[in-house]
């Protein structure tokens, strides 16, 4: 029925088939804006956050999906200012991935404010000491460049490039990319480096508190070397997915290694620059704010397995995974440590902003848990399901794969070879 | 001149560029986010003349002098007055947010007074020869409780009936006199006497308290002696004993021997050493003035005063503030405890102003089996209104026109009147005039009656609160001193010249509770109550920083428990519980805690539990602890 | 440290709360709720999302019966010096050091609710509203006219009754002099029954807070973290000094410590 939207030369399942496929994803996503729609009418009274865990479950989640959504700049970057020409494989879906996270994260931290309707204050009378105030303009910056990254994009729809105007637009805008991929990763650098400013600069939260480089705590490079590694993980990590979701070939094996090995890289330099961090905020950082580090972990349940897991068991070993190119070569390795990979920042994140948060700072604090409400949890699966919706539109009928058309005609010639073989016999 | 379209589009955006240059469109930023603050239902303070107005505080004895900083009439903050001779500028919370009171969403709007009062008089029309009329009036010592007494008079078979003060309503406690002071669990610095009175004083003396819990006071006093719940009795015999040794030894004699081995199960009892015991005992000797306070749980640590000459000193006899002579016709004050049980056939109780609320099955079996009538004057039904046939409503404070009697520390007598600050909603009862009006006793200009009296008595002096002055009542006019009296004052005995000591009597135990020697079985624990301030008195929702959004207090129908009690008893931490008594039970929430002694559950006293564990002072009583 | 200012130019305003005389009977938190239109807790509001400026913690010495020992300590924001962490991390600039009295201001109309301020305070001194404000029907005739009601979505804070010292400022300039230290307190200062809490400013060396700022029994919460608050507790009990210092699990924090409460 749609068949005049899809582009020429891949298949795509059938209409009804497609519909089944988002049913339950839209329904996720009513449900999701029911939950965030009673947050905004009755008020956060709506979460279990409280006085204690100011952020909770979004806050996390926004960090989570902007380090995730981190691969749309950097595979820019290194596609279009360092020349890794196989990369044009997935910086199509990249986009699409980054535009999803950023703008997730955006209508969630809508909610999440108090006063939605004073966003503008931050622009209005912004504070230039403040760490928040710089995530607000980078991000707002940023996510209209991957709004104008992403419109090429769309513009090339099959139906849409027969307007010739979008088609003129379109290859204006092809010439900007290179100033695009420039911008975005400036604006992307520092966004991602002050949400770990964040927490650095909390000197009332010594768990959580880093010594720096001037104004910048070291928790700023961390989550830049952090979202760098991570984003083509997940990049990696999703081509797989609709791969298998879908059962096409969209990209060269090689690409998943390279995504895989840049990743590897950049992870073990994030292993070893936080491991000297973590050894300096031991021995000199916290004990001088009066914080014995070890009794962080005394509060049960973050006990010093949760030091261990972050660095080690969803940093290192994933590395090493990925800069082994035997383990490299095989499709389970490589996608086992690319999720590990992922989790290990979303467990980064959620040290940073559920167990600083947990901890008592006062001598007759009370150690506190949180766990979300359905409204949050609510919320947060409309990301989700949002997430899914664009994206299962956007491969339906954009063209995220640009080495698809040639995979499928490998693979039918691959098959056809085979028929022939098979029928010599 | 042609106009074209693009004149108008020049026209347009040349305004639109202009307009950022004029201040019309910063203001309209700036208001807008005024607006996003003043939504419609946020409510916006009245504003008006700010007046100060003064009155004293009605909720409790002590009747702090209050200072209301009013918008036009209505009072928006409620402060101390600094400098007053008694309250010295301090004011509790519960006085702090009384303000609030009238407009408690529980609070009773209407009541059939006319139908009572009817049903009321016919009972007492057919009372048999051997039923009585009375009156419990929660908090004696008033001009209304006069009224009562009067009323009583003259019907016939009627009682005026009071809980039992400490000294009988005729002596005080001189604090600032002391230099030791011995307490059995009386609340010193949460609520006792006047507490600007005790604050004041407090330098000059050092405070042992003896409870069983780590309570306020005891947290703050200079010793603190935990003993085990219910050794009251036992420690202030064995202090006692030692005190007596003491006083019989001859010159260089060793003590008696004979109070040696009954000493050491005294001290077991209590749980403190024989030392321990001894060396308060000698501390109260020698370090005098001492004074011994009960909390209600040991009428016999009042015998301990005895034994350290307090009397005079630490304890000093206390005249009535003068009276119409013409009122002294009236009836006697009688202890519930001495009616005869099933006696009584038509209870009035006065609850819109209560000291300490009586359990109700110490009332209710007094009352006759068949069809009493109990009529109540309060301002909800959270009272005694769950057991009334009748439940009048009365005006709160700060809308009451009431006097309040002096306190337990207050060495000279007092007359103060609090003065409404905003006007009792239509509908409202007053107790007096219901009563008085039974009697055919006009009870309206009671108050001014009285204090034309103190008047004529011409003694004492009158402090007014607006100029922090003192004058002599005998250089004020009538009118002035009523007037001055009700703009914020306080009339103050003069210091009694006649060493009135040796007119004082001892009040009569009043322990009507059999103690049994050997706990039961089926009720292992302890209950003690705190917070009976917050019982069934109105509170202000504001009071909710103090028992919900903060642990500050315990809140009502909380408990505590120490972890090995809770283990035993098979609950745990934020569980929903049942407390059983011998008088009932009731729904509890358990938090633990492992600075409360085992074996004891420490309970706030919400609407029913008072009736459930016992009377004022937090008395223990036997009781289980079982999963709900 | 503090900075050589001529009295009555500049004032840096500081509390001495002396916890020996502090009884917990909560007079400053209802005087304080009382004098800023705090709304009272809304149904299923509890010790941790209500609003407390001022809170009085019971803490101990970490003891079991009969052994344990008790005392009292209002907590109410620090008032910390010009690097207080709060004024830093404000994305709006809602929050403000004032230089004329050294009281860190919180403007509820420019609060964005973001709550980044809550995360930075180690003090746990800011509120948010949770809830908009409720109060029984006709008992909004009793609020204070000086202060506005703040609606939910904000955060706010003590702010040393910062209403008051305007109050007093026009007072004096009406009399033709410019504000006395004497001139005003803080409603829970006044409320205080005991004298437990007592309100100067530091700037003048016969202040009670500029005396405790000498005195070897004073400390300040927190005092290695370097936020330079003006709160100074005194106790002359040795357990009671231990609390300005991070939390220990199982010793000096109550004996809970390691036992969650849990909302959720």
């Amino acid at each position: 029925m749609d068949k005049q939207y899809i582009a020429r030369g891949v298949k795509r399942c059938s209409t009804a088939r497609f519909l089944l496929w988002i049913a339950p994803w839209l329904a996720l996503l009513a449900f999701g804006l029911y939950s965030a729609g009673l947050c905004l009418v009755k008020g956060l009274n709506q979460t279990n956050m409280d006085n204690r865990f100011a952020f909770g479950l979004w806050i996390f989640l926004d960090l989570t999906v902007i380090a995730l959504g981190a691969g749309a700049f950097f595979t820019g970057f290194l596609l279009y200012i360092l020349k890794l020409k196989e990369l044009s494989a997935v910086i199509n879906s990249a986009v699409v991935i980054g535009l999803v996270c950023y703008s997730g994260a955006i209508a969630v931290l809508a909610v999440d404010v108090g006063q939605p309707l004073r966003f503008w204050f931050t622009f209005w009378y912004p504070n230039v000491h403040s760490m928040l105030t710089e995530v607000t303009f980078c991000i707002s910056c940023y996510l209209t460049v991957l709004a104008i990254e992403y419109l090429p994009i769309l513009l090339r729809n099959r139906k849409l490039r027969q307007v010739p105007s979008f088609l003129v637009f379109e290859h204006e805008l092809h010439k900007l990319v290179y100033v695009l991929a420039g911008v975005g990763t400036f604006l992307s650098f520092f966004h991602q480096g002050s949400l770990g400013g964040l927490y650095g600069v909390l000197r009332g939260r010594p768990f959580a508190f880093r010594e720096g480089f001037l104004v910048w705590p070291s928790t700023f490079f961390l989550f830049i070397i952090s979202a760098a590694a991570v984003g083509p993980s997940f990049i990696l990590l999703t081509t797989w997915l609709v791969e298998k979701i879908s059962r096409k070939r969209l990209v060269r094996p090689e690409v998943l290694q390279l995504l895989g090995r840049i990743s590897g890289l950049l992870l073990a330099v994030y292993v070893l620059a936080k491991t000297v961090d973590t050894l300096i905020w031991i021995n000199r950082t916290s004990p001088d704010a009066g914080f014995p580090a070890a009794q962080y972990y005394a509060w049960k349940p973050f006990g010093t397995w949760i030091l261990f897991a972050e660095i080690v068991l969803f940093g290192m070993i994933p590395a090493l995974v990925m800069l082994t190119p035997r383990l490299r070569r095989r499709t389970g390795w490589l996608v086992s440590a690319a999720a590990m990979a992922c989790l290990g920042v979303a467990l980064n994140r959620f040290v940073l902003t559920v167990q600083t948060l947990a901890l008592p700072t006062l001598a007759f604090d009370k150690f506190l848990s949180y766990w979300p409400s359905w409204q949050e949890t609510g919320t947060f699966l409309a990301v989700v399901a949002y997430g899914v919706l664009v994206y299962s539109v956007s491969f339906r009928y954009l063209q995220l794969f640009p080495e698809e058309r040639e995979l499928k005609a490998e693979v039918q010639q691959e098959q056809e070879e085979l028929r022939v073989m098979a029928g010599r016999y | 001149m042609n106009s074209t379209r693009r004149d108008l589009f020049k026209l347009v955006g040349g305004s639109v560029v202009g307009a950022f240059f004029t201040p019309a469109p910063w203001r309209l930023i700036a208001d807008s986010a005024l607006w996003s603050e003043n939504w419609p239902g946020i409510p916006r303070p009245a504003r008006g003349e700010v007046r100060t107005r003064f009155t004293n505080c009605a909720l409790c004895p002590a009747g702090c002098a209050v200072r209301a900083r009013c918008v036009g009439d209505q009072p928006v903050a409620l402060m101390g007055v600094p400098g007053h001779p008694l309250s010295h500028g301090a004011l509790c919370p519960f006085g702090l947010t009384a303000h609030h009171l009238p407009y408690l969403p529980s609070r009773l709007k209407q009541g059939p007074a006319k139908e009572a009062a009817e049903t009321v008089s016919a009972a007492i029309s057919k009372c048999g020869p051997s039923e009585q009329v009375a009156v419990l009036d929660l908090r004696p010592g008033r001009t209304a409780s006069w009224t009562y007494r009067r009323a009583m008079a003259s019907v016939k078979n009627g009682l005026y009936l009071a809980p039992p003060s400490p000294l009988g309503g005729s002596a005080a406690f001189d604090l600032q006199e002391a230099k030791t002071v011995l307490s059995f669990g009386a609340p010193l610095l949460d609520g006792w006497g006047t507490p600007g009175n005790v604050i004041a004083a407090r330098e000059n003396f050092r405070l042992i308290q003896a409870e069983p819990l780590e309570s306020r006071t005891a947290s703050l006093a200079d010793l603190w002696l935990p003993i085990r719940p219910g050794s009251e009795e036992a420690l202030a015999q064995a202090i006692a004993n030692v005190l007596a040794d003491r006083r019989g030894q001859g010159l260089g004699g060793a003590p008696a021997d004979s109070a040696g081995r009954g000493q050491g199960n005294l001290a077991a009892v209590t749980g403190l050493t024989e030392q321990q015991i001894t060396s308060v005992a000698e501390e109260l000797a020698h370090n005098g003035p001492a004074l011994v306070l009960d909390g209600g749980q040991a009428p016999a640590a009042m015998e301990l005063n005895r034994l350290l000459g307090s009397l005079g000193r630490t304890i000093v006899a206390r005249r009535e503030t003068p009276v119409p002579e013409a009122w002294k016709k009236a009836a006697p004050v009688t202890n519930l405890a001495s009616v005869p049980d099933g006696s009584i056939r038509v209870l009035l109780i006065d609850e819109s102003a209560v000291d300490g609320y009586l359990p109700w099955g110490t009332i209710e079996r007094k009352l006759v089996r068949d069809n009493p009538l109990v009529v109540t004057f309060a301002w909800s039904r959270q009272g005694y209104g769950r057991y009334a046939q009748y439940v009048l409503p009365t005006a709160v404070y700060p809308e009451v026109f009431d006097d309040i009697p002096p306190a337990i520390d207050s060495v000279a007598a007092a007359f103060r009147i609090a003065a409404p600050l905003v006007a009792p909603p239509a509908g409202m009862v007053n107790p007096s005039e219901f009563i008085g009006g039974l009697a055919g006793l006009p009870a309206k200009d009671a108050l001014r009656e009285r204090a034309d009296a103190i008047h004529k008595a011409g003694r004492g002096t009158l402090f007014t609160y607006a100029g922090a002055q003192s004058t002599a009542v005998r250089d004020m006019n009538p009118d002035d001193f009523w007037k001055a009296l009700n703009e914020g004052g306080c009339w103050l005995d003069a210091v009694d010249e006649s060493g009135a000591s040796h007119r004082f009597s001892w009040p009569a135990n009043a322990d009507d509770e059999k103690r049994s020697s050997a706990p039961p079985e089926d009720l292992p624990l302890v209950a003690i109550t705190c917070e009976t301030r917050a019982a069934a008195a109105p509170l202000s929702p504001l009071m909710s920083k103090l028992y919900q959004e903060s642990n500050l207090r315990l809140a009502a129908n909380h408990a505590v428990l120490n972890p090995v009690t809770a283990r035993a008893c098979g609950v745990a931490e934020g569980a929903r519980a049942i407390l059983q008594t011998r008088c009932g039970s009731a729904q509890i929430e358990i938090s633990l805690d492992s600075g409360v002694p085992p074996g004891v559950v420490k309970v706030a006293a919400g609407a029913g539990m008072i009736d459930l564990c016992g009377g004022p002072g937090g008395h223990p009583t036997r009781a289980k602890v079982v999963v709900a | 440290m503090t900075s050589e200012k001529k009295p009555g130019k500049t004032a840096r305003y500081g509390m001495m709360i002396d916890v020996d005389r502090c009884t917990g009977c909560g007079a400053c938190m209802v005087a304080c709720a009382v004098e800023n239109n705090i709304p009272p807790a809304h149904d299923g509001a509890d010790d941790r999302n209500g609003i407390t400026w001022i809170r009085v913690f019971q803490v101990d010495n970490g003891q079991d019966y009969p052994n344990r020992r008790s005392a009292f300590v209002p907590v109410l924001c620090q008032q910390c010096g010009k690097d207080a962490p709060c004024v830093a991390v404000c994305p709006q600039q809602a929050v403000q050091v004032d230089p004329a009295t050294g009281i860190v201001g919180q403007m509820p109309e420019r609060c964005l609710g973001c709550r980044y301020c809550m995360a930075a305070c180690p003090y746990h001194a800011r509120y948010f509203n949770w809830w908009d404000p409720a109060w029984p029907a006709g008992m909004e005739k009793t609020l204070n006219p000086d202060v506005a009601p703040r609606m939910r979505g904000v955060v706010e804070k003590c702010n040393f009754c910062h209403g008051r010292w305007h109050a007093a400022k026009q007072l004096a300039a009406a009399d033709g002099h410019a504000i006395e230290a004497v001139d005003y307190v803080p409603a829970c200062v006044e409320a205080c029954p005991t004298g437990a809490i007592r309100f100067g400013d530091l700037n003048q060396p016969e202040s009670a807070p500029a005396q405790a700022a000498k005195n070897g029994n004073c400390f300040r919460l927190l005092e290695k973290i370097g936020t330079e608050p003006k709160i100074y507790y005194r106790s002359k009990k040795d357990w009671v000094r231990q609390i300005a210092s991070a939390p220990k699990p199982g010793q000096i924090a109550p004996k809970l410590a390691g036992k969650e409460t849990s909302r959720g």
